[in-house]
């Protein structure tokens, strides 16, 4: 490849516990990168290491050792202030559990990093309506969490993590508590954002269906990767195919 | 097996459960404290002389029962939402209703009856600590007073117990008449605040009316007598409630749509208050009140206390008067480094009291001659003999004059007509120290000793007036200053749960705030925000009805209520403020690990 990666992932270690007292080495030495543009799956069984993983990567978590970079900044030792402006400005998340704040209406989740960083009320309003014009919720922006659908929440809370133009969007099982159906339409909703805004994508999942709307997916097993697949120039029901197999052999 | 997997779930929420305890058992504490004075009538008779009193206290005790009301169906509330998710999953997994009603029944019994009990001994000990302290450093004199007092105890439990019994029955229908699926997902509904213009309207007037018919009614206790009092209870009571109501919502509504609402969290701030609208409503009107009574409380007490020098001083210019005193008493009286200290001769017969005018030409007499009886101001005029005479104001001169020259005219003769008198010549001492008040267990000792008695209605001078004085208003002040402690004591602990009760479910926002890049220090200022305006609230409100609310002791003060309002104030806006500050580290501390 000749562009610099968006994301680099050296050497990283993660080991639970105290020295002295019961450890678990969860992460085992993973090395990748992450072209800007890309779309990444991460899979691999329950217990492999992805949450652990993604949470390094997303600041959310500090590894034992090892580096992470994101737009050649590195990022495992940022703290304080740096480290809340890192994640308002670089970074989006979306998690299995919506993580929206039901006090707030949609409009006023999908806001907030706006008002953190203290945007003027009109250009907030445009970027509001800009995004949920582009995922299709601008019909629930007055309403509040608990009166959406799981699909719904997920949208606004895809919303949220774009609205402040990240350099790369991390999902974790964004799709774990949806059904089959709004799944799908998530999952169209990021392969959209990802070719039209070229927003890079790291989706962890063990979901095959929704791996295979990844361009790769890196397969983890105990803590270190296991496989690489590249879809290439599949489409995207043949690359589901595939990752059914390579699973199969795998996952053995 | 059912008790097993309740009391699995009673070890996983101690911290909970410490919280519910620690505020029932404060809540329980004071309201024994309070009614260890109000079922004690002897105390009030013996030490207000007011009839009035007893009455006062009856409805403080209605007061302190509405307020205890919501503050167990608060606590109740926050029972029932720890254990919704507990009992939910147990009816999923198929438990019988009945036995899980039992549960309930007897876990809201059990925590009840056993804080109120822990209370009880808590309030005894507070009572105990609380009035030795004010008694030493106000230096009162009460009698009757009991720290233990059974029917103060047994109203207590009575109550809470009651309280608990119908609190059980609730839980016992809310939880069993609830779906186990709306239990397991009740602990995340918003009241989404709304404006109802006709309402809150109505709300507004209401309010207002009644508070208005309340500060009127305070103001003119003098027609409406102990009526005015009940009046204003309920009256302010409510009208305070409606307020918050309509108010609060409205000032929501109307701050989200400014633009500040946009600027850094502020909006997260404004919308975790309208979150729990219905709760903080009922809390700050409960708070705004207690605000209220322990603030009037103790500037009526500081009131009481800073009339005692005033009357005191306005009485007589000199601290004792001793006659014919000893060598030993002499020396005692320069250990006080006396400002004055003057000794007269004279001769006495049964009817008069005869100086030599010269004396007192030499060493001035000095006089009080009070000038607004209202505001306890007055003037000291230093007298030789002649004016003595014509001013009539030998009578404090008189009341220097103790044992059997008491009720003798004072006559003042030239030295010749004084020399040819035959009675024996005697010596009046009569001194001022700088303050009676700090001075008080010396001047005790002289004249215990001189009088052989420590009835002061053998002795004249400042210091029998201060002992007159003190002892009147002794129990007046030691109510203020007690209940003015006690009810900020329940302010606190109303708002401490409130608070801390509410911690848990923001844990997991602030998570999330943090997650998205929020920064320690908005974090922060967004919590000092957000209880900064639940203390505010009410703190004005309840500063209000102090200002209106004083109006009542018109009546059994000499000064207005209002002289030197500024240092209770100051006082309490200084407790009130460091009481704040703690409240917003432990809220830190939980929210922000
Ligand atoms: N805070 C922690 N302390 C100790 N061990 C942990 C901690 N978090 C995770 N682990 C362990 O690390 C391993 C990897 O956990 P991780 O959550 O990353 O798995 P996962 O791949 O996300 O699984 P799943 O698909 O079930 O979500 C597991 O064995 C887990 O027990
Ligand atoms: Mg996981």
């Amino acid at each position: 490849m000749t562009t610099t990666p968006i994301m680099t992932v050296t050497d990283l270690h993660k080991t639970y516990g105290k020295a002295g007292s019961k450890q678990y080495e969860a992460l085992k030495g993973i090395d990748f990168d992450v072209q800007p543009g890309e779309f990444v799956g991460i899979m691999g069984a329950s217990g492999s290491g992805k949450t652990t993983l993604l949470n390094m990567l997303a600041t959310l978590d500090q590894p034992t050792s090892g580096e992470v970079t994101i737009h050649q900044q590195p990022i495992t030792h940022l703290k304080g202030n740096q480290l809340a402006d890192f994640r308002a400005k670089e970074i989006g998340f979306i998690f299995q559990d919506f993580n929206l704040l039901e006090t707030m209406t949609a409009f006023e989740n999908i806001a907030l990093p706006l008002s953190l960083q203290n945007t003027p009320a009109k250009q907030i309003k445009t970027a509001v309506e800009n995004i949920a014009q582009q995922l299709g919720i601008q019909e629930f922006l007055t309403n509040y969490p608990n009166e959406l659908s799981g699909g719904q929440k997920q949208r606004v809370a895809a919303a949220r993590a774009l609205i402040n133009d990240p350099a790369i969007l991390f999902g974790d099982e964004p799709t774990g508590a949806l059904d089959s159906k709004s799944a799908r339409e998530l999952l169209d909703l990021f392969t959209k954002i990802n070719q039209e805004q070229a927003v890079s994508i790291l989706l962890v999942t063990h979901d095959p269906f929704s791996a295979s709307f990844c361009q790769r997916i890196l397969f983890i097993k105990d803590g270190q990767i296991g496989q690489e697949l590249q879809r290439g120039d599949l489409d995207r029901s043949d690359f589901y195919q595939q990752v059914l197999d390579t699973l199969g052999t795998f996952e053995q | 097996m059912l008790t097993k997997l309740a009391m699995t779930g009673f070890k996983h929420r101690w911290r909970d459960y410490l919280v519910l305890f620690s505020g029932l058992i404060m809540s329980s504490a004071i309201f024994y404290m309070f009614e260890a004075l109000a079922t004690n009538h002897d105390f009030l008779k013996q030490n207000t002389g007011i009839s009035m009193i007893g009455m006062i206290f009856q409805f403080g005790s209605v007061l302190l029962t509405i307020i205890t009301l919501v503050y167990i169906s608060y606590a109740n509330s926050f029972l029932l939402s720890m254990r919704k998710r507990d009992y939910g999953l147990f009816m999923l997994v198929g438990a019988r209703k009945s036995k899980i009603g039992q549960l309930i029944w007897l876990e809201t019994l059990l925590v009840g009856i056993s804080a109120t009990l822990i209370g009880i001994i808590l309030g005894t000990a507070l009572t105990a600590g609380i009035s030795q302290i004010l008694i030493n450093s106000l230096g009162l004199e009460l009698h009757h007073l009991a720290a233990w007092y059974f029917p103060a105890a047994a109203v207590t439990l009575l109550l809470y117990v009651g309280l608990f019994l119908v609190a059980g029955l609730f839980n016992l229908i809310a939880l069993t008449k609830t779906p186990a699926l709306k239990l397991l997902h009740s602990n995340d509904q918003p009241n989404r605040p709304q404006i109802k213009p006709a309402r809150q309207l109505i709300e507004i007037i209401v309010g207002l009316i009644s508070i208005a018919i309340g500060y009127w009614s305070m103001g003119h206790l003098k027609q409406l007598q102990l009526m005015g009092i009940g009046i204003a209870l309920v009256t302010i009571v409510l009208g305070t409630y409606l307020l918050f109501n309509a108010i609060f919502v409205w000032l929501m509504i109307a701050l989200k749509r400014l633009p500040v609402a946009n600027r850094g969290l502020n909006g997260f701030t404004l919308s975790q208050l309208s979150f729990r609208i219905r709760n903080y409503t009922k809390m700050l009107s409960i708070v705004a009140m207690l605000f209220a009574l322990a603030l009037g409380a103790i500037t009526v007490g500081m009131g009481f206390h800073s009339q005692i020098p005033l009357m005191t001083n306005s009485n007589n210019a000199y601290d004792l008067g001793l006659v014919n005193t000893t060598k030993s008493e002499q020396q005692q009286i320069a250990a006080l480094k006396p400002k004055t200290n003057i000794t007269y001769h004279f001769k006495a017969d049964k009817k008069t009291v005869y100086y030599q005018a010269s004396e007192f030409n030499q060493h001035p007499f000095t006089t009080i001659e009070v000038q607004d009886k209202a505001q306890l101001s007055y003037k000291t005029v230093h007298n030789n003999a002649a004016q003595i005479k014509k001013s009539g104001f030998n009578y404090q001169l008189m009341q220097l004059q103790s044992g059997s020259m008491e009720a003798g005219t004072p006559v003042f003769l030239s030295s010749a007509a004084y020399q040819k008198l035959a009675q024996p010549e005697q010596r009046l001492t009569i001194f001022t120290t700088n303050d009676v008040v700090q001075h008080r267990a010396a001047l005790k000792r002289l004249a215990k000793a001189h009088f052989h008695t420590t009835d002061v209605t053998n002795f004249g001078g400042r210091y029998a007036s201060y002992v007159m004085v003190n002892s009147m208003y002794s129990g007046l002040e030691f109510m203020g200053m007690f209940l003015g402690i006690a009810f900020l004591a329940m302010l606190a602990s109303c708002l401490m749960f409130k608070i801390l009760s509410g911690a848990d479910a923001d844990k997991h926002r602030y998570a999330m705030l943090a997650k998205i890049g929020t920064t320690k220090h908005q974090l922060r200022s967004a919590i000092d925000k957000e209880i900064a305006v639940l203390f505010i609230l009410p703190g004005i409100v309840g500063i209000v009805h102090v200002l209106f609310g004083l109006q009542m002791f018109k009546i059994i003060m000499i000064t207005s209520p209002y002289t030197g309002i500024w240092l209770p104030f100051l006082i309490f806006a200084v407790l009130y403020l460091l009481y704040y500050l703690i409240t917003v580290n432990i809220y830190r501390r939980i929210v922000l690990q």
